[in-house]
């Protein structure tokens, strides 16, 4: 018998932000919201919303996992449709004017041959070309609208950076977010300031640092869940920090001196806070996609959905980076088993989401089978607060039960996980990085 | 056998304040329970073992015999923990049940990992399948599986607790044994449900680290198995439970940067530091 504590709703609602990347004031004092759309794929959007939280306009058509949404000044939109590792180009009437799909003759490729590898940010210069954070490539690059590149940075000294943006001194700001620091480079790629040097105390993954007019940086300091002010002798002046895990992705100033902040896997919202720590304005639309089931529901796999899926289980690619699949093995008995099969950096979930009591003890249970896993699969229970906010800072916080890699036959595998006090909802996720195919059967998951 | 561990007096002192500690939580229990209701759950190891030390301690200062203990016996033990168990039943007079599920032993054939189909159970053990979300036909008789753990040892102490009307059972659980526990209170109430009797489960060593642990049983020259000497660090199913480090007392290893059940599964913390490493995760 089917439970649900809540049904869900249909995926890929336009105008339904159910993950908020890029944020900015726009001129007209409307928002503009970079949506990177649900855990399944669906709902990637921009949004503009007016200051009553009116949607005005928004674009999702073919746009996966979109990280930023800017406004230019000739009114279009730029956007970094990041797992279609492309960028693309909106007139206000929707209309595409360009694409770098069609780069190099319809390759996408840029003029040193590389493509695009994981965009998630866009900004438009003095000269009208874009300054482009290539992911992946771990760089950043200015292009013009052909895909010629004007000029880069990166190589050894970035690591998965995020929001390279132009400063008025003519120098770029760049978030080196895996190594933990910001880098201000001028254009004879010369590291002219930087802040963070490694230890997570000082930033921990930071994606986004804006420059003030007052000459201070303003750095997102993301698994921190915290924006801080810093002055251009590295001291920190002020900070605004939630006491739960929001890990905010970037933070745009207003000429008001209030700080947009867009909340990613915390509570799913776009805050604008003053310097008292006041949240003046808030736009937060979510509606959940996935069920809530009363409890572990299809764990031995015995419905299949009509989407290939295990039914009440959701294939999460969000994270996956265009790649990943459900696989099933049709010889297993007495009935197929699923599995996930994967092929790249990045993660791939196979979860279902259940309603939890705090404090209470679950044991969780499966059968576990991997072949040839390069990086890591296991499980987790993953829990979150009311808000459907995550409560941990790194994935290696998360209650888990053994990490396999390579290649194992079936293995009993279970874990005790305790709910934490403000926890209302768990994921129950089979999780794999990197290449390699990892199968499951016999979930069972109680209270002890 | 006296162990070849040097504990000095302040350190003695130290577990002594420990067992101090452990045994107010035991009186406490006294106070709360009568001693018909109370029962003490045992598995020969080093945790079940010094909280029966405890128990018997504060039972000889009130005069009174030790209250019913229980000991799972899961078809898959070692040889050298029935010994020890014998002995220390004997020496200390300990009223031990062997409570064993002899339903799904019989239906295995008293063999591990036979083929146990649950259409031979009776209606208790399938009821319970039932209850946990167990909807295959048939599963192996292993000691580590989900199923096999909850008929084995879940029910079978369910059962005990139902048949002898306990109130407070005594279990030898740690903080630092594991991370789901590390805020467990000492006295923990259950509420009845249709398979599992309301109870309270009272836990008198859990702020014993694993160091302290051994300390007090050197201090005190406490009784402990064998296996323990031989180089087993964490006592669980015989064929799941494997040697931490070859001839190394478990007091020798290193306690403090190694995971206590390492041997029993693969090493988790290992893993995550290499997955952390490579930047998997």
């Amino acid at each position: 018998m089917v439970e649900m504590i809540s049904p869900g709703c249909q995926r890929g609602i336009p105008g339904n932000v159910e993950m908020p990347l890029g944020v900015e004031r726009l001129p007209n004092g409307n928002t503009l919201i970079a949506d990177g759309g649900d855990e399944a794929g669906f709902g990637s959007e921009i949004v503009e919303v007016d200051p009553l939280g009116n949607i005005v306009w928004n674009y999702h058509k073919g746009l996966r996992f979109a990280h930023s949404g800017r406004r230019l000044r000739n009114g279009n939109t730029l956007i970094t449709d990041t797992t279609n590792n492309r960028l693309v180009e909106l007139t206000p009437d929707k209309k595409m004017v360009m694409s770098s799909d069609h780069w190099s003759g319809g390759t996408g490729e840029l003029s040193d041959g590389s493509h695009l590898h994981y965009p998630n940010e866009a900004f438009e210069m003095e000269d009208g070309t874009f300054l482009l954070t290539d992911r992946n490539n771990d760089r950043c690059i200015q292009v013009n609208r052909e895909g010629k590149i004007l000029w880069s940075f990166g190589g050894k000294e970035l690591h998965r950076p995020h929001n390279a943006n132009p400063l008025q001194n003519g120098n770029i700001l760049i978030s080196d977010s895996d190594g933990n620091r910001i880098l201000e480079v001028n254009r004879r790629q010369e590291v002219v300031w930087s802040y963070g040097d490694g230890p997570t105390q000082t930033l921990w993954w930071p994606r986004g640092a804006i420059r003030l007019e007052n000459g201070n940086t303003v750095i997102t300091d993301s698994k921190s869940h915290r924006i801080i002010e810093v002055s251009p002798a590295g001291k920190v002046l002020w900070r605004f920090q939630t006491e739960h895990v929001d890990k905010f992705y970037i933070t745009h100033a207003t000429k008001e001196d209030t700080f947009l902040i867009a909340c990613t896997d915390g509570h799913h919202q776009v805050i604008e806070v003053d310097r008292a720590g006041s949240i003046v304005w808030l736009f937060r639309n979510y509606r959940r996609p996935a069920p809530i089931y009363a409890r572990l529901t299809n764990g031995f796999f015995k419905e299949i959905g009509d989407n290939g899926w295990p039914k009440h289980w959701v294939l999460a690619t969000r994270l996956s980076e265009g790649g990943g699949s459900v696989v099933w093995d049709q010889d297993h008995k007495p009935n197929p088993c699923p599995g996930l099969e994967y092929d790249r950096s990045g993660a791939l979930f196979l979860q279902q989401s259940l309603a939890v009591t705090p404090g209470v003890t679950y044991l969780v249970g499966a059968e576990i089978r991997t072949i040839n896993v390069k990086g890591t699969a296991c499980l987790h229970l993953d829990f979150f607060d009311s808000h459907e906010g995550s409560l941990y800072h790194a994935i290696t916080e998360i209650p888990s039960g053994n990490l396999f890699t390579g290649t194992n036959d079936w293995i009993h595998d279970l874990f005790e996980a305790k709910v934490p006090s403000r926890a209302t909802l768990a994921e129950l996720r089979l999780y794999i990085n990197d290449s390699g195919k990892v199968f499951i059967r016999n979930v069972m998951m109680n209270r002890i | 056998m006296p162990m070849d561990k040097e504990i000095s007096e302040k350190r003695k002192r130290q577990c002594l304040k420990l067992v101090e500690i452990s045994k107010d939580i035991v009186r406490q229990a006294f106070d709360q329970f009568r001693k018909e209701e109370l029962g003490i759950t045992w598995t020969g190891g080093k945790d079940s073992s010094l909280t029966l030390w405890i128990i018997r301690q504060v039972c000889q200062e009130k005069g009174i015999l030790l209250p019913k203990t229980m000991i799972i016996g899961e078809g898959d033990e070692f040889e050298e923990i029935d010994q020890f168990v014998e002995k220390m039943r004997k020496e200390w007079s300990v009223p031990l049940e062997v409570c064993r599920n002899e339903d799904v032993l019989k239906a295995a054939n008293y063999t591990l990992n036979a083929l146990i189909k649950v259409k031979d159970l009776n209606e208790r053990n399938r009821a319970e399948l039932q209850r946990i979300g167990f909807e295959a036909e048939e599963f192996l008789f292993e000691a580590e599986s989900y199923a096999g753990n909850h008929l084995m040892k879940t029910v079978v102490f369910n059962e005990f607790l139902h048949r002898h009307k306990i109130k407070g059972i005594f279990q030898g659980l740690r903080w630092d044994e594991h991370p789901a526990r590390f805020d467990d209170p000492y006295f923990e109430h259950k509420e009845g449900s249709d398979l599992s009797p309301e109870h309270t489960r009272i836990r008198p060593i859990l702020h014993f680290t694993e160091k302290d642990l051994w300390d007090t049983y050197a201090a005190f020259q406490i009784p402990y198995c064998v296996l323990y000497k031989k180089g087993y660090r964490s006592l669980g199913a015989k064929t799941t439970s494997l040697i931490s480090v070859e001839g190394f007392p478990a007091w020798k290893q290193d306690l403090e940067n190694t995971e206590e059940r390492a041997g029993r599964r693969q090493d988790k913390e290992k893993a995550m530091k290499e997955m952390r490493r490579l930047g998997y995760m």
